[in-house]
Formats: C-alpha cells, sequence, structure tokens
C-alpha cells in the first residue's frame, strides 16, 4: 500500500495524463479494427478514462495542494486549464464520434486526440524553458495530424490544411528563437526565475519578448493575418473545426496567459505600450464583428466571433497593463472569457453543424423559423446567445477603482479603455441579437419546417443551458451583494 | 533574412528555406552564448537537439502531407503562386465563394 501511494505521491500533478496514456496503450491493439462493436467499446472507454482524468486532476490538487519542481508547477490555474482541456477533449470526442465514425482510421483518431489532449496537458504544467517548447511542437504536430486524418476523405482540402499549419510552424521557429535569446539574457530556465532576477532589463530579454508576442500573435491567426484560419474553417470537416476551436485556440491562450506576467512587468513601466495594446485590440474587435456582421455563412460567424473572443483577451491584458485590474484578476477575467467561450460556442456549433448536416448549406437563412418549429431548441440556443451578456462585468472594476470621481479626472487612457469596452459590449450585443431575432423571424419559404435532431443533442443542449442559467444566478447573487457560500474559489496567482 | 525570406518568397520551398535561416540564426545564438557567457554550458546542447528534432519533425511531416496525394493542379498552384502572408479583402469582408 504504502508502495502505491509513494508512485502516487511521485506522479503527483500527471495523475491524468497516467490514466489516458494507458488508454492510448490499451486502444494501441485495436487500432486497424473496423468493427463496430469494437468503434463503441473505444468510444466507452475514452469517455470513462477522459471523466476519470477530468476527476483526478481536481482530486490529486484537493489532496496534495500546489506542487513544484524544476519541470512542472501545478497550481488553482494549472488545475482549472487541465481541466478545460480534458473537458474540451470529451466534447471533440463526442464530435468525432457522430461525425467521423464511418472513417476507416476511427481508432488512429481517438489516439491522435489523446495524444494531443496529453501535449496540450504538458505544455499547461510545464516550467521548464525545454518542457514547454518540445510540449508546444508535439501538440502541433499531433494537432496537424488529427485534422489531417479527420480530412481524409477530401483532397481538395489539403493546400487550405497546409497554408494554415505553415503559422503555427513559423511561430514555434519563433519561439525557438525567442528562447536562445532568453537563454542570451540570462541562464535560467525559467519565466518565473527571469521575472524575479536582476536580468529583467536586459534589452535581450525584451526582444525576445516581442519575438514571443508576434509567434503568439501569428499562432492565433489576429488581424490581418487571419486569411488561412477563414478558408480552412470553411472548407473543413465538421469535427476538425471543433478541433480548432476547443482546442488548438485554448492553448494559444494559456500560452499567452504564461507570458503574462513578463509582459505585464514590461507594460506597466511605459503607459506607450498600453496605448499600442488598446489599438491592436480595438482594431481587431472592430474588424472580426464587422466580419461576422457581413457575412451570411454559420461557419464564418462563428470563426470571425471567435477572433472577437479572443481580441477581449487583449482587451484584459490592456485593462491590466492601465492598472484597473491587479494580475490576479487578469488571470481569473481570462480563465472566465475562456468559460465563456467553451460553453457558448460548443452546444451553438453542435446544433448549427447539425442544421448544416441536414440542410447541406450553412447559411444562416437556414436558423429562420427555428424558434418557431422547435421551441425548446430555440429557447435554450437564446439562453446560451444571452449569456454573452456576462462579458459586462468587465465594467465591474471601473465602477470599484472610480467610485464617487468625477469622468474627467478617469485620465486619457482609463476613459479610453471604458469607451472601448462599452463598444465592444454592444458589438457583441448586435452580432448576438442578429443571430437571436432570426430565430423567431418567420422564414423565407413561408411555411416552418421542422427541423428534426437527434435525442441525444436535446440532453447535451440542456446541459451547457442549465450551466449557463446557474452562472447567471450565481453572477446576479454576486451583484447583489447576497453570498450562499456554495463557491469560495478565488485564483492565488501562478 | 529568414523574416524577410518569409513574407518576400513566392514558392513554397523558398519559405521553408527562409524558416531554416531562422533555425539556424537560432542555433547560432544558443552556441555563441553558451561559448562566452556560460562556459559551455550543457544546457543549450539539450535545448537545441531537441528543439531541431521537434522542429524538422514537425516540417517533414507538412512536407510529405504536400507531396503525398495532392492534386496536380494544386501542387503547381502552391509552386506558382504562394504566398503566406497573402491578404485579401474576401478573408475578413464579404463571403467566400472559392
Amino acid at each position: 500500500m504504502n508502495f502505491i501511494l509513494g508512485i502516487s505521491e511521485k506522479i503527483n500533478p500527471l495523475h491524468s495524463v497516467m490514466v489516458l496514456s494507458g488508454v492510448i496503450f490499451i486502444s494501441s491493439f485495436f487500432v486497424m479494427s473496423e468493427n463496430r462493436a469494437v468503434k463503441k467499446f473505444i468510444i466507452t472507454l475514452f469517455s470513462i478514462s477522459l471523466i476519470t482524468a477530468f476527476y483526478l486532476n481536481i482530486y490529486s490538487f484537493i489532496s496534495a495542494g500546489n506542487f513544484s519542481s524544476i519541470l512542472f508547477y501545478f497550481e488553482n490555474l494549472q488545475m482549472l486549464e487541465i481541466s478545460i482541456i480534458i473537458f474540451c477533449a470529451l466534447n471533440l470526442l463526442f464530435f468525432i464520434s457522430i461525425y467521423g465514425r464511418d472513417n476507416r482510421h476511427f481508432i488512429k483518431i481517438l489516439n491522435l486526440l489523446l495524444f494531443s489532449t496529453i501535449s496540450a496537458i504538458f505544455l499547461v504544467v510545464a516550467r521548464n524553458f525545454l518542457l514547454i517548447f518540445v510540449a508546444l511542437i508535439i501538440f502541433i504536430l499531433t494537432t496537424f495530424q488529427l485534422i489531417t486524418a479527420l480530412n481524409s476523405k477530401t483532397d481538395r482540402i489539403r493546400p487550405y490544411i497546409m497554408g494554415y499549419f505553415l503559422r503555427p510552424l513559423l511561430a514555434v521557429i519563433l519561439f525557438f528563437f525567442g528562447f536562445s535569446l532568453f537563454y542570451g539574457a540570462t541562464d535560467f530556465k525559467d519565466f518565473n526565475q527571469i521575472l524575479q532576477s536582476e536580468h529583467i532589463s536586459n534589452p535581450l530579454i525584451a526582444s525576445g519578448l516581442i519575438i514571443f508576442g508576434v509567434a503568439v500573435y501569428l499562432y492565433l491567426f489576429l488581424f490581418p493575418f487571419q486569411g488561412p484560419y477563414i478558408r480552412l474553417v470553411k472548407k473543413n470537416e465538421f469535427s476538425s473545426n471543433a478541433v480548432i476551436w476547443f482546442l488548438y485556440f485554448p492553448i494559444g491562450i494559456f500560452m499567452l496567459m504564461k507570458l503574462n506576467g513578463l509582459y505585464g512587468f514590461f507594460i506597466e513601466r511605459n503607459n506607450i505600450y498600453a496605448f499600442i495594446l488598446l489599438a491592436i485590440a480595438f482594431i481587431f474587435i472592430l474588424v472580426s464583428s464587422i466580419g461576422a456582421f457581413k457575412t451570411n455563412s454559420i461557419r464564418r460567424i462563428i470563426s470571425f466571433l471567435f477572433l472577437f473572443f479572443i481580441g477581449i483577451f487583449i482587451l484584459n491584458i490592456s485593462m491590466f497593463s492601465a492598472g484597473i485590474i491587479t494580475g490576479d484578476s487578469l488571470a481569473w477575467f481570462n480563465i472566465e472569457n475562456i468559460f465563456l467561450i467553451i460553453f457558448s460556442f460548443i452546444p451553438i456549433y453542435n446544433i448549427f453543424s447539425s442544421l448544416e448536416k441536414n440542410t447541406n448549406s450553412d447559411s444562416i437563412d437556414n436558423i429562420r423559423g427555428l424558434g418557431r418549429s422547435n421551441i425548446y431548441m430555440g429557447i435554450n440556443l437564446t439562453i446560451i446567445f444571452l449569456s454573452w451578456i456576462g462579458f459586462a462585468h468587465h465594467i465591474g472594476p471601473f465602477i470599484k477603482y472610480f467610485s464617487g470621481t468625477n469622468p474627467a479626472e478617469m485620465g486619457i487612457l482609463n476613459l479610453t479603455l471604458l469607451v472601448i469596452i462599452t463598444i465592444t459590449f454592444i458589438f457583441l450585443l448586435i452580432n448576438a441579437f442578429r443571430i437571436i431575432i432570426r430565430f423567431f423571424k418567420k422564414p423565407l419559404r413561408g411555411t416552418i419546417e421542422k427541423i428534426v435532431f437527434p435525442g441525444f443533442l436535446y440532453i447535451y443542449v440542456t446541459f451547457f443551458s442549465l450551466i449557463t442559467l446557474a452562472a447567471a444566478v450565481w453572477g446576479l447573487l454576486k451583484i447583489l451583494n447576497i453570498d450562499i457560500g456554495i463557491m469560495d474559489f478565488k485564483i492565488t496567482g501562478f | 533574412m529568414g523574416i524577410f525570406g518569409v513574407f518576400y518568397s513566392r514558392e513554397i520551398i523558398s519559405v521553408f528555406i527562409s524558416f531554416q535561416f531562422i533555425i539556424i540564426s537560432a542555433v547560432i545564438n544558443f552556441l555563441s552564448f553558451s561559448q562566452f557567457l556560460y562556459q559551455s554550458s550543457l544546457w543549450d546542447k539539450i535545448f537545441i537537439i531537441f528543439g531541431i528534432i521537434s522542429i524538422y519533425l514537425l516540417m517533414f511531416c507538412i512536407i510529405y502531407y504536400f507531396y503525398i496525394k495532392m492534386d496536380v493542379l494544386d501542387k503547381e498552384a502552391l509552386h506558382r503562386d504562394f504566398k503566406l502572408f497573402k491578404i485579401t479583402r474576401n478573408d475578413w469582408y464579404g463571403e467566400d465563394d472559392i
């Protein structure tokens, strides 16, 4: 017993990885099989393993607390990030099981999914530069293979996939260059050590950080480099779009969050950086919301709105640089934003992809009258879209910071920030209501066609809308200062 | 040179060669800093080996994907008119009608 406890202690933050690796080992015996029963067994095995990994991740944090070694560190934030990754992987398993079950390489695809999940987990807990770099590149490699395997039936998509993945390739090469500069500036192998050392003002660190910034910018396909992303999303198979949105993009955001401490140090020293960040965030939010508003293709709308939410992360960093929120609040804001993205986009994309499969077109006119013909689905979707109003909590810190102050004394940077946040909120509402209104409009052909969704989709969407409602009630209670004592969880930095 | 090549090249092979310029410059950085600042520590060699292996693995996978089973017309289009940073109006404003 002591022996088992000893092993358990040694692999403390990586219990979830152990479970997933074990399942990969078991399923590797079945990769060549095309038997339906075997596929069902593998899907069940993978679901159970992911749920167990999710549980073990939280359990190991509660039982053993923070963990730190030369290679890893595991705190509240990392626990939350890993939970998000495993939850996304579970949903991707669901997507792939629906749309890719007939694929010849189905079990191989599921193995690749778990490989990319494991490399994503390593990237999140990595502390050492080498581990960060290798985990990132293996994550991109496995994602590339996953998407190519999912699209193996259509050869026409190949140039789009290549065009897409050349960007992350350039991003990791720039990361390699950036790490070489960090190595030149200090002999440390860890972002936290650099932040606390006396070499922090070395110009090599600043240039390394600029290169990292460019790399993350390219990785996330921010404006004006979004071309390959938009083109791939338009042509892609359903489940591989989900891989891009719910696995590839969150990892880019976690990478950005790893660098937040170093960026915060430089931005706090000079106000001009805050203005530059604000300008980037504003242009990005403006362009992506106009893009989403102008287009009639549902896939393009979702992809632009995804970019819009990534713009909000940059806005959060500029709020931090203006001193409105602290570093801990920034991490909390980012996590809330990721939750908002995951819990709204997964059910929305699920329903819209099901609609697209029924009608063979991704035009926005397909959703006209959905709220009339299928009232239950219409109400659920409306609740999920209305969850975007939760973005309004970004104005909360301003109220706390400037309560009782004359607006003229707020300072030009803070005032601009407040105006931009208000504009962002208005854009978000315009885009949400554009879709909600279509649900309850009369369909183009005059008669309402009954769209039949599979039974499990009702349970799936109800689950998400109930979570959204619970979060809304909790938020309201928090605003009204009523403490019910259920949630008392705070991020204490990283 | 690498960054310029990435922006300027109109052929996929030139883009890959530009990538290699950046990789080589990073390797030179590692080795020279190690030689002159940190008395030839082992750390940089380990980083170079792991970094090079993983980057080249990814590059190999992408090139292999390019040369296997891709349509001849698509290959020609990629060779003739390829730009990594091609910015068109259609990408953010208007429908994708390709």
